[in-house]
């Protein structure tokens, strides 16, 4: 068996899969957590709430939209970057059609360079917001910089193997992805599946006291 | 039988030498009728004979230049000189490819040659000069840092931190600094593998291993060429602010930034950050409009241009990398202080008065006084502030 063959079989089974479970352990582990009940009388909808918690929570306020525009823009630039380059790059879907059978149509690859390159300087800006600024400097730990540095090394290895012409350097990609998938269960990068539980946790609660999230 | 049996008398040694005369132009003879030019070969129009009658040299030189420029000078050889025969070899040789054609040969010079030699020339100045000087430079930079590092140690806050910081960059101005420092770190180690890779590299990793590293770091030098080039823009307008040239610095240079005595005064970018900003912003737009060139090879098709490209992308490379390693050292480790700028934002009040007073005053409209400079000349703000 290949390096290829065991980061790309053994290896990445495993990694998904406690990926998948952990992840949903995690996530099954915060909505048993429930709440405390409320006994005052509901001056508004929770549900309603929940959701405007979480459209809402996409634009900056007014007064810190002048302050915040960069990080604004790499935080925007990064993830949809980010989506952009996992779901419709040609390689990816191929990966995902060997396993699934599932396919789609991908990007060019002048789109897929794009996306890459605008994901690439989102995330450069919020990490380097993260130590530049005080206030972040101060609330960001360890967790922080691996879970950056880890999705950087992904993205960079994805991106150093684009030629396609050495195994390799697919097997270097594959495995900062196992690593990865290994890893993001057990760290904040979690919030990419719960943002919108704390986001609506908080305007359900805004919204059953009948109040703007 | 005696000595004087052998004394050589002249007709003798006439008929000797006559002799040897005869079996020399023999042989001589005979080896030119065993050379035979090749099965199939022609005679060109200008060339009596296939071998030997015009040298090798005049030859590739016809080749080479064409036959309207200089350096061929084949004029004085009567054998291209004979009426109604080509005047040299360039055009025999042309006038044998295409009897009937108008020589029209694609160059990158645009003018009719066989033989592309401006890429001999660019391959020549790229292996003889740029690749062995490239990497003397940096080592030598490197060297020149360690070495100062050496001799003047950590440069301290005269006086010590006063432990009241004044702002100095918006938290814009240090994401913008820290997104060019950190797609330029990410450009100048993928380019130097691409440029010396083969150089540095395979003597010590091999050539498969090189052949690997050279294709992820070409791709990801690539990739990253667009976002360096995001990142340059935003500084050079971010820092344009502060960054043209004052009378303060004409002082500034005569004194040496305070190496030549006394304090050196400086507003809030001193004359050595001000020429480093001015080179990010020339060098950078070059580095960038060379980069997007050779990203995009198609723009123009005389290869003159993308042959200039390497080589400017190349020097300005190296020129931006050895100021850049002086600049972090002075940044960081080799000056009190300096950091914090970038890090925190602000910077001790002691450092600001010490390395940009004008600054200070400007800010706090209090008077920096430089009575201990004066009594310590060289020991002010002779290495700038980063």
């Amino acid at each position: 068996m290949t390096f290829l063959e065991f980061t790309e079989g053994p290896m990445f089974y495993f990694a998904a899969a406690l990926f998948v479970v952990a992840g949903l352990w995690r996530l099954v582990g915060i909505v048993r957590l429930g709440k405390k009940p409320d006994l005052a009388p509901a001056r508004g909808s929770a549900a309603t709430g929940f959701l405007k918690g979480n459209l809402r929570h996409f634009f900056p306020r007014g007064l810190f939209a002048q302050r915040t525009w960069m990080h604004l823009l790499g935080g925007y630039g990064f993830h949809l970057g980010l989506f952009v380059l996992f779901f419709f790059a040609a390689p990816h879907i191929a990966f995902i059609e060997k396993f699934t059978g599932l396919s789609w149509p991908a990007l060019p690859r002048w789109g897929f360079i794009i996306a890459a390159e605008i994901a690439f300087a989102g995330l450069i800006v919020l990490w380097v917001r993260r130590f530049s600024d005080p206030v972040m400097r101060l609330i960001s730990d360890w967790d922080d910089h691996v879970g950056t540095w880890l999705t950087f090394i992904v993205m960079l290895t994805g991106c150093l193997a684009l030629q396609e012409a050495h195994d390799s350097l697919r097997a270097i990609h594959m495995l900062s992805v196992n690593i990865w998938l290994i890893y993001f269960p057990f760290s904040r990068l979690m919030h990419a599946f719960t943002f919108f539980l704390s986001r609506g946790a908080t305007g359900a609660n805004y919204g059953r006291k009948g109040m703007n999230p | 039988m005696t000595v004087t049996a052998f004394k050589l008398h002249p007709l003798r040694l006439l008929v000797a030498a006559i002799t040897l005369l005869c079996l020399a132009m023999a042989s001589t003879a005979d080896a030119q009728s065993s050379v035979r030019p090749p099965e199939g070969a022609v005679d060109s129009p200008g060339i009596t004979a296939p071998l030997g009658e015009a040298s090798d040299a005049d030859i590739w030189r016809q080749l080479k230049y064409g036959g309207t420029e200089p350096p061929p000078v084949v004029g004085d050889n009567p054998i291209l000189e004979v009426p109604g025969r080509p005047q040299n070899v360039f055009e025999a040789l042309m006038e044998e490819i295409r009897p009937s054609e108008t020589v029209n040969v694609t160059s990158s010079s645009g003018q009719p040659r066989v033989m592309q030699v401006l890429g001999e020339e660019w391959r020549l100045l790229r292996r003889e000069i740029i690749l062995p000087y490239a990497g003397w430079i940096l080592v030598t930079v490197l060297g020149v840092i360690a070495l100062f590092g050496i001799v003047r140690g950590r440069i301290k806050i005269r006086g010590g931190r006063s432990g009241k910081y004044i702002p100095r960059f918006s938290m814009a101005h240090r994401i913008a600094h820290w997104f060019l420092a950190s797609s330029f770190i990410l450009m100048a180690i993928s380019g130097l593998v691409i440029l010396l890779g083969r150089t540095v590299l395979v003597p010590i990793i091999g050539k498969e291993a090189n052949a690997v590293l050279t294709s992820a770091m070409l791709q990801g030098h690539n990739l990253f060429g667009p976002v360096f080039i995001l990142s340059l823009l935003i500084v050079i307008f971010k820092f344009m602010k502060g960054n043209f040239f004052q009378w303060a610095d004409a002082k500034w240079i005569i004194k040496g930034g305070g190496l030549l005595g006394g304090h050196a005064s400086s507003h809030h970018y001193n004359f050595g950050e001000k020429t480093w900003y001015w080179i990010v912003v020339i060098v950078g737009l070059i580095m960038s409009a060379t980069g997007m060139l050779l990203l995009f090879p198609w723009v123009t098709e005389v290869l003159a241009w993308h042959q200039l490209s390497t080589v400017l992308h190349a020097g300005g490379a190296i020129l931006m990398i050895s100021i850049a390693m002086g600049h972090a050292y002075i940044g960081s480790i080799g000056m009190e202080g300096s950091l914090d700028s970038m890090l925190r934002g602000e910077v001790d009040e002691n450092w600001a008065k010490e390395h940009h007073d004008l600054w200070y005053e400007e800010v706090t409209g209090k008077k920096a006084s430089h009575d201990e400079d004066e009594s310590a000349p060289g020991a002010a703000t002779a290495e700038g502030s980063a």
